[in-house]
């Protein structure tokens, strides 16, 4: 029994890293439509910032993230600015292949700067586990999940009773008639991108002290928070939590105890999920349903 | 189609047909085998092309439909003592009907959510290759170096009276494979079919309201992309004579749809420029850097720069030249 | 002008430009064996400079760095060496295409210092069949080594999985009692070679495999993997795993209190600042005393610091690979194959072919490789294309490795 509960404590500790990246996904695409298949990449070269500041230069750990996560904003924006907005009024694919391409160089500029080696970085929460009846809890799975919880909350808090964020929906759902009533679109849509690469960058900051740093930091959770995005609803900052949470778990417990599958199979698996959702409900648990009026 | 608007086309084919059909007396061994997996490519986007050219649906996901031709192959040759050359073709069926049958369900999927779902077959597919060891080899893969059915693995094949070592004839093989689909899918998509996909890609509610059936022209799509794929991925397996769950990565299906803008959506002939430039990317990004990672910066950045350059890929570009030119002559004519 | 026209002479001209500038390119050498002119010896090979194993082209770059300093001494018989390294991402498919180029395009003597078991296999049956030597493929696999009289052009040069797997079974069979042992392994041919080795270590001795979980390459956590072993009541870890994957089992293995005895093998101990990373400065004591497998001198072991080959090794590495982490033993192992390449190359004189370098190879004594622990010699003969044989143990301690013990040698395929 022990062995169950914990299998689904670290479930629901790795879930809450994918959830927070699914976040980062969600706003994206509820801000401008778009999947940006960078996100992940963002995130780590954000975490790598972060890590040269505390380990190179000896910032104290919280100016380092206030500062990262400034960069990142800024930089989330200015990618918006300069390389996606030229290319939106084309077709959907040219903005895939953009969002593509920025993988492959953020990728590789990673590398370039700082190599391949893996890092250790440090974390926000002070270490030390707490054991309940045989299950241990480490004091930085319950930061990450509170922290993430805390992030939807305000999010949703954002988007429903201010005028930014009002504004950010209306330009996502409706940019003409926003730009009527004098929302200034292009700017809402550089925010959300800035939001998103915040949102990233605490994702790579979470996850970076259990999992360790190094280029390909996000590179898997990149899929398993797409997973988890699909299965809450890609519109959804509640629905990335709860399918990351669920995700997470979920393939703990399979992992453990289906034996055709073992832990080496959870990715096919997420990506099962993916499928299997986008079949029967594409929406998601928490998205609406899309209906096409002719 | 009158007879007239046929000659163009069929003179500038003949000429690309000639152009291949020399071209190895003028360049190394190994040249012809480089120009040997452009055609492979070739093949691959040229399938790719009528699903998300001119279908308008986004596959991220036809690596794994080369995998299931590049393994049809593989496990035909090697277990089953079917000679290469008849692989091809059955390469061909397995992944075509692999596609059509992705294709049924993919119908209610579109847009990003298709992008998505391709995307996770692509990425899943070396795990589930592994799971399925006593098949396909597993981890391992099958190693078709030397054997019987390959030909001209070992000594040079003599066709026509000729005598070709084995990267001419890999060269020729997939040259002609690739005319010879450059040409069905031509005749494919001039017709009514044609017209019938690019309606689905513009507009899918206009389409249906005309009486074209959405799943009959998706679900086509489909299987015809992925044939071509897995004919290709057949050439790949036999080109590299070695398939492992590792050999159809996620990176070759980013490449493959790479391959399609840069040549230019739903045009034919800026398809060669897209295979030359996915296989020979990896090539010029090395050239500029070595340094570790370098290389990928320089093919990113290389990709970004081209949705700017060419928004429309180098068919665009064409086209942009072709307008120039006519603008010209007319002024000058008037 | 029709588009289909303008098309079509677009398409002649592009292929025309290409075929031009690859005609004037491709310089075939008409030597006797391509790869050597009077100055120069041709080396290529293959390693992953992007991708997710990119941490393994440090086996290149040693290597790359002390031919440089070789080249800076006056080279090798009057020859200066190129070695040439290119990409392959980890694909086999992109490693057999690279080599063809090396082979066809380039030129080289000989491939060298290729990185990784599946690439390595991939070429192996095409580099014998046009008789070019692949030398000291850098990887452990038995595969490479074995039918050595079916493929006499290929070789490895690092103690195989399995022989490194079975010293850490015959070490715990001798120390541990009646212990019970946990096995993480990488779900390919590297981790599923360690662990049969261990098993054949542990032959007929009291201790057990307990539990063994795997993962796949791809995989970004492994806590569900570490909660199933812990379970399992073993007191002895082995990690058969990358760098990354071994860090975060340490990790997490100490938050869920287990306190197991822990081995690795040499690949997941290859570099220093992953242990470091780990201890968490000392916070993690799981770390300290895990013992791991070694050929090679350490870069942080106390005991080489001083020695003429280490300064040697930091010398070369500042001057010919600056801004590489010199503290990862990858690099100290591409200088180790470097230094025996060069070796073989010297004993050819003037007799440089490609068949005399694989006769060498094929009947190798030598001791005295500056780069390898004292006592461990490279030897090869007709059936045996097993270069390196011996190791020793080592044990982290307070930040450093340090080897102890005798030397093992493993006898066997």
């Amino acid at each position: 029994m022990a062995d169950f509960v914990q299998q689904v404590v670290a479930g629901l500790a790795s879930g809450s890293i994918y959830a927070s990246l699914a976040l980062a996904l969600v706003l994206i695409h509820r801000a401008t439509g778009v999947i940006n298949f960078a996100q992940g990449e963002m995130a780590t070269l954000s975490t790598y910032i972060a890590w040269t500041l505390t380990t190179n230069h000896g910032w104290n750990y919280w100016p380092a993230f206030a500062f990262t996560l400034a960069v990142s904003f800024l930089g989330g924006a200015a990618i918006h600015q300069t390389v996606i907005r030229p290319n939106e009024k084309g077709s959907l694919l040219r903005v895939v292949i953009v969002t593509i391409g920025l993988l492959i160089l953020i990728n590789g500029l990673v590398t370039l700067i700082w190599g391949g080696e893996v890092r250790a970085v440090p974390s926000p929460f002070p270490s030390g586990t707490t054991e309940i009846a045989g299950v241990a809890i480490t004091t930085q799975d319950i930061g990450t999940i509170l922290v993430v919880v805390a992030t939807v909350v305000v999010l949703w808090l954002m988007f429903q009773y201010t005028k930014i964020g009002l504004a950010m929906r209306a330009a996502a759902v409706n940019p003409a008639e926003a730009r009527l009533v004098g929302v200034r679109v292009t700017w809402m849509l550089s925010l959300g991108w800035g939001l998103a690469a915040v949102l990233g960058a605490i994702a790579g900051m979470l996850a970076a002290p259990s999992v360790f740093l190094d280029p390909n930091l996000m590179a898997a959770i990149l899929i398993y928070a797409f997973a988890a995005a699909v299965l809450g609803g890609i519109d959804s900052p509640v629905g990335a939590v709860v399918g990351g949470l669920t995700l997470g778990v979920g393939l703990n417990l399979i992992g453990a105890y289906v034996d055709f599958v073992g832990a080496d199979l959870r990715l096919p698996v997420a990506l099962l999920v993916i499928l299997v959702v986008l079949l029967v409900r594409p929406a998601g648990i928490f998205g609406r349903e899309e209906v096409r009026r002719v | 189609m009158r007879l007239r608007g046929l000659v163009v086309p069929v003179v500038s084919f003949a000429v690309l047909a000639v152009v291949v059909a020399v071209l190895p007396s003028f360049v190394s061994e190994f040249r012809a085998q480089q120009f040997a997996y452009v055609a492979i490519y070739l093949i691959a986007i040229i399938g790719l092309n009528v699903l998300t050219g001119y279908t308008g649906q986004i596959s991220l996901g036809h690596g794994a439909f080369m995998a299931v031709g590049g393994y049809t192959s593989a496990i035909l040759m090697a277990d089953h003592g079917v000679k290469d050359i008849w692989t091809i073709p059955l390469a061909g069926l397995v992944a075509g009907a692999a596609g059509y049958l992705f294709g049924i369900p993919a119908l209610r999927l579109s847009g990003l959510y298709l992008a998505l779902a391709t995307f996770a077959i692509a990425v899943s597919m070396p795990a589930v290759i592994k799971r399925f060891e006593g098949f396909t080899g597993g981890g391992t893969g099958i190693n078709l170096f030397g054997i019987p059915e390959l030909t001209a693995s070992l000594t040079p094949v003599s066709v026509l009276g000729k005598e070709l070592s084995f990267n001419d004839w890999l060269y020729y093989l997939s040259w002609s494979i690739a005319l010879v689909g450059y040409v069905i899918a031509w005749l494919l998509l001039r017709g009514r079919t044609g017209l019938a996909l690019r309606a689905v890609r513009d507009s899918e509610t206009a389409a249906q309201s005309s009486g074209v059936s959405l799943a009959r022209y998706k679900t086509l799509a489909f299987g015809v992309s992925a044939a071509y794929a897995g004919v290709a991925g057949s050439l790949f397996a036999i080109a590299t004579t070695y398939v492992n769950p590792d050999t159809f990565p996620v990176a070759l299906s980013i490449l493959l749809l790479v391959g399609v803008v840069v040549g230019g959506l739903g045009s034919l002939a800026g398809l060669v420029a897209g295979a030359v430039f996915i296989y020979f990317l990896p090539t010029w990004s090395q050239a500029v850097s070595k340094s570790p990672g370098a290389p990928s910066v320089v093919s990113g950045a290389l990709l970004i720069a081209l949705m700017f350059v060419l928004p429309m890929g180098v068919a665009g570009l064409v086209e942009r030249f072709r307008l120039l030119t006519r603008r010209v002559y007319h002024r000058s004519g008037s | 002008m029709t588009r289909k026209l303008a098309l079509a002479l677009l398409a002649l001209v592009l292929a025309l430009a290409v075929g031009a500038t690859a005609a004037l390119a491709a310089s075939i050498r008409a030597t006797a064996d391509p790869g050597v002119t009077p100055s120069t010896i041709v080396l290529g090979g293959t390693a992953p400079l992007t991708g997710s194993a990119s941490a393994s082209a440090a086996l290149a770059r040693g290597a790359h760095a002390y031919i440089d300093y070789v080249n800076s001494r006056g080279g090798v018989n009057g020859h200066r060496i190129s070695y040439t390294i290119l990409d392959d991402a980890s694909d086999p498919d992109q490693a057999d295409e690279a080599t063809h180029r090396l082979v066809e395009q380039e030129g080289v003597f000989a491939v060298f210092n290729s990185v990784g078991t599946d690439q390595n296999l991939a070429v192996r049956d095409y580099l014998n069949q046009k008789k070019v030597p692949q030398l000291f493929a850098a990887s452990g696999s038995s595969a490479l080594g074995r039918q050595a009289s079916q493929f006499p052009y290929t070789i490895g040069l690092r103690p195989t999985y399995t022989a490194e797997g079975w010293v850490l079974g015959q070490y715990l069979a001798r120390t541990q009692g009646a212990a019970k042992v946990a096995v993480l392994y990488e779900n390919d041919g590297y981790g599923q070679e360690l662990l049969s080795g261990l098993r054949r270590g542990l032959q007929r001795s009291k201790v057990k495999v307990a539990a063994v979980q795997r993962y796949d390459a791809s995989a970004s956590d492994v806590q569900a993997q570490v909660a199933r072993l812990r379970i399992s009541g073993a007191n002895v870890l082995a990690l058969f795993a990358s760098p990354r994957i071994v860090v975060q089992a340490l990790k997490y293995a100490n938050t869920l209190g287990w306190k197991p005895k822990l081995t690795l093998d040499s690949a997941a101990a290859a570099s220093a600042s992953v242990l470091q990373a780990a201890s968490e400065k000392g916070t993690n004591k799981v770390v300290n005393g895990v013992v791991s497998v070694a050929y090679l001198k350490d870069p942080t072991d106390p005991r080489w610091l001083k020695s003429a080959s280490m300064k040697l090794y930091r010398r070369v590495m500042t001057r010919f690979a600056p801004g590489a982490d010199a503290d990862d033993v990858s690099h100290v192992y591409g200088m180790a194959a470097a230094w025996t390449a060069v070796e073989a190359i010297r004993r050819a004189g003037d007799d440089l072919t490609r068949a005399r370098l694989v006769q060498i190879v094929g009947s190798l004594s030598l001791q005295g490789n500056p780069f390898l622990l004292p006592g461990i010699a490279i030897k090869t003969g007709p059936d045996d294309h097993f270069p390196i044989e011996q190791m020793l143990l080592q044990r982290w301690h307070k930040g450093a490795w340090r080897s102890f013990g005798g030397i093992w040698s493993y006898r066997g395929t």
